[in-house]
């Protein structure tokens, strides 16, 4: 898992246009999001960061045929597999350390109040980011990179879409309406779609040619 | 009779290409030289073997294990370099190392190193920047630093300048004094081959012409020279590939006594290389 881990960082700062990127989306955010709320703002910082360090790697891997590598070494597809959906935890905790840090200097140069860490939207992430990898990871897995991507361009508009819709009208919201993130849902309906992606994407990986 | 890599029967179907059936095996200790014109398959075989593709039939075993039930154990043994760069271009030299070493039980970095400046390359320039011959040089030094028993290399010579074809060679050669190790090579410059290989594979549209010990395949086989007046419908039947030009005609042939039965002395025989026997027997 260390060297899924060590591959996904390493191709995340490899070049100046992910560098700048990663280095300046937490004030692009801020910019873009206008939430009367800071704790709706920092919500959507540690999503989408998890998200967008979470799947960096399979542009390489299906664009760049670096998955002839991977899958050359010593290690199977089931566990290729298994790693990516585990490492997404390693990554959101390593986002709320870079976004805490981060948005805690923004907070002390008084540029702009935000929440540089915040429990309860922690908890709500979670799901969150379950549900969008849950749909993402087999795309990527499985289908051809022009497909992948468009599933992934839906998840990740859709996703800002509902930050919109939550930040700007909190509780009224349609997100909220729904319904779908909270009670027992939150716990159980990402879950069990994570679990069923996982075992869908291991299934996917090992019959298909790379 | 334990084989380091054997191939039983293997399937493959595309669209527009069949593998068909293939078989062949490979004893520690040997070069095995995986010869066949642009797409007979050679690629798909060594894709099939690392299991990047996946086959529709027959057997693969590799250390004498299942390539697909023991598919971690048999790839920490094995070292690969392939045709092109599949290596990600935006990391370094020593990026892309750290990734690959942290898979590999036995990676050793002494060697690496070794290698690294065998090679004068550069261990904090990107890979993007480096020219074919490097990024080969650079995966050759990947291949060989985890003390793997098979090596598995697809067309690794091909682009490249004689002297680092050389170079590569003489490395093979040292590896395979060490008789647990194997080395499986394709390629399409025979004349690499005819200096290091034991055995010979050629494949052809997908299915296996022949495979043999190097030094059978150049006994069977002749090239035989002669004008072509001699030629008549029968006897052109007789060769396993023909050219024809108006001063005279060459042919392939694996039945030299016959030929010389057929023509008498009128006919000069030389021996074949290995760039004949693929030529001729693709174009049958």
């Amino acid at each position: 898992m260390l060297g899924i881990i060590k591959r996904d960082l390493m191709l995340l700062f490899c070049n100046k246009r992910d560098g700048f990127f990663m280095l300046f989306y937490i004030p692009f955010l801020i910019l873009i999001i206008d939430s009367y709320d800071p704790k709706w703002l920092y919500l959507a910082i540690i999503v989408a960061y998890t998200y967008i360090i979470s799947i960096t790697s399979f542009y390489y891997d299906i664009d760049g045929k670096g998955r002839y590598i991977i899958n050359s070494l010593p290690i199977n597809g089931e566990a290729i597999v298994f790693y990516k959906y585990l490492s997404t935890f390693v990554y959101f905790i390593m986002t709320i350390v870079y976004a805490g840090v981060y948005l805690w200097i923004i907070n002390w140069t008084g540029l702009k109040a935000v929440d540089y860490f915040n429990m309860e939207m922690v908890i709500k992430a979670i799901p969150i980011i379950m549900f969008a990898t849950s749909i993402v990871f087999p795309a990527y897995f499985y289908f051809e990179p022009r497909i992948a991507r468009l599933v992934h361009m839906v998840v990740f508009i859709g996703f800002f879409i509902g930050m919109a819709n939550l930040g700007a009208l909190g509780d009224k919201s349609l997100v909220k309406k729904i319904g779908l993130f909270q009670g027992k849902n939150m716990v159980f309906v990402p879950i069990i779609m994570f679990i069923a992606s996982l075992l869908l994407s291991m299934k996917l990986y090992q019959s298909r040619d790379l | 009779m334990d084989y380091i890599l054997e191939i039983k029967n293997l399937r493959k179907e595309f669209k527009n290409f069949t593998l068909d059936d293939i078989s062949f095996k490979l004893e520690p200790g040997y070069i095995m030289g995986f010869i066949g014109p642009n797409g007979a398959g050679k690629s798909t075989t060594i894709k099939l073997i690392m299991n990047l593709l996946k086959k529709n039939g027959g057997e693969i075993k590799v250390f004498g294990k299942d390539h697909i039930k023991y598919e971690k154990e048999i790839k920490d043994r094995i070292g690969f370099v392939y045709d092109e760069n599949y290596y990600y271009e935006d990391l370094t030299i020593n990026q892309m190392k750290n990734i690959v070493a942290s898979f590999y039980s036995k990676w050793d970095e002494h060697q690496f190193n070794y290698y690294i400046h065998e090679f004068g390359l550069n261990p904090k320039v990107k890979i993007k920047t480096l020219s074919k011959g490097m990024k080969m040089k650079f995966s050759l030094g990947i291949a060989l630093s985890h003390h793997a028993d098979l090596i598995i290399m697809d067309e690794p010579t091909s682009g490249l300048d004689p002297v680092f074809r050389r170079e590569i060679l003489d490395i093979l050669y040292n590896i395979i004094q060490d008789d647990s190790k194997s080395i499986f090579f394709s390629t399409h410059i025979t004349t690499d081959l005819e200096k290091i290989a034991d055995y010979i594979t050629f494949i052809n549209d997908g299915k296996i012409i022949f495979s043999k010990p190097k030094d059978e395949v150049m006994e069977s086989y002749a090239i035989v020279k002669g004008g072509t007046e001699l030629l008549n419908k029968d006897s052109r039947k007789e060769f396993i590939g023909l050219r024809e030009t108006k001063v005279g005609f060459e042919g392939l042939t694996d039945n030299i006594d016959g030929m010389k039965r057929t023509f008498g002395n009128n006919i000069l025989i030389e021996k074949a290389t290995l760039e004949d026997i693929m030529v001729y027997s693709v174009r049958r």
